[in-house]
């Protein structure tokens, strides 16, 4: 929507490193990471039942780990919001694909979980990819 | 997969899709300001109700059907969401923006696969 538009009438973020819409993504993407090991952590500490609930994911609840994990995820929500402001929608949401690099590193840090050949083959192309959108976004940014 | 799992993949992804281009249809009305702006909390409602069908229909996806299965389309949810946005919002991409994407979704369904 924002690419019709010229130069001079598309929206700015607020001055600041902190507001840059590209970062915000960042974040997002590490808080997205955070709240997966946090709700990872928080089932793994929830007592095991065969239950409905169980199944729907409520017992879960009953850990703060788990709270914490919901908090993570509404406060990258929020810089979500904030990034879509600026950036365009398949942009960023391909670069939130860094979710993905973040959750199998934390795994391994934080839950002794193991990265085989095809997962760290994987991480690797997603590095890859990206790469070349952040050199897109700077020929966009150039032209602008 | 059944006819009845295929379908729900399918409206999963559509309103994932729909969902994300609400959004980011109800943040750039909000940014114009005027009366450009106006109703932008309504298209903002509507997009967290899609996201909210699609959190529920992946959750209720991922008991019934082996993940090997489901995650490909984890991985092409950003392509989907390149076209969408191509088709109802007008977005362009260049050649890098294309390659980065594709290796990207290439990368997730190895990751998801593992």
């Amino acid at each position: 929507m924002h690419d019709q538009l010229p130069s001079a009438a598309r929206p700015k973020p607020a001055p600041g490193l902190f507001w840059n819409p590209y970062l915000q993504i960042f974040l997002v993407v590490l808080l997205t990471a955070v709240a997966q090991v946090l709700l990872k952590i928080g089932a793994d500490f929830s007592p095991a039942h065969d239950s409905l609930w169980s199944w729907l994911g409520l017992t879960e609840l009953g850990s703060w780990w788990t709270w914490l994990g919901i908090l993570a995820f509404v406060t990258s929500f929020g810089g979500w919001l904030y990034a879509l402001r600026f950036v365009p929608l398949g942009l960023a949401f391909a670069l939130t694909n860094g979710v993905h690099i973040f959750v199998p590193i934390g795994s391994w840090l934080f839950l002794g979980e193991h990265i085989g050949l095809l997962r760290g083959s994987g991480i690797l192309i997603i590095i890859a990819g990206i790469l070349l959108l952040t050199q897109s976004v700077a020929r966009v940014e150039e032209k602008v | 997969m059944s006819l009845t799992a295929w379908i729900v993949v399918i409206i999963s992804q559509l309103a994932l899709v729909a969902g994300q281009i609400f959004l980011k249809r109800a943040m750039s009305r909000r940014e114009h300001g005027g009366k450009k702006a106006r109703g932008w909390t309504g298209i903002l409602a509507i997009g967290i109700v899609m996201m909210t069908v699609w959190f529920l229909l992946w959750l209720g996806l991922m008991p019934r059907i082996d993940l090997s299965k489901l995650m490909p389309f984890e991985g092409i949810s950003p392509l989907l969401i390149v076209l969408g946005a191509a088709a109802f919002l007008h977005e362009r991409l260049n050649w890098r923006g294309w390659a980065g994407v594709i290796l990207t979704c290439c990368g997730v369904v190895l990751v998801s696969a593992s």
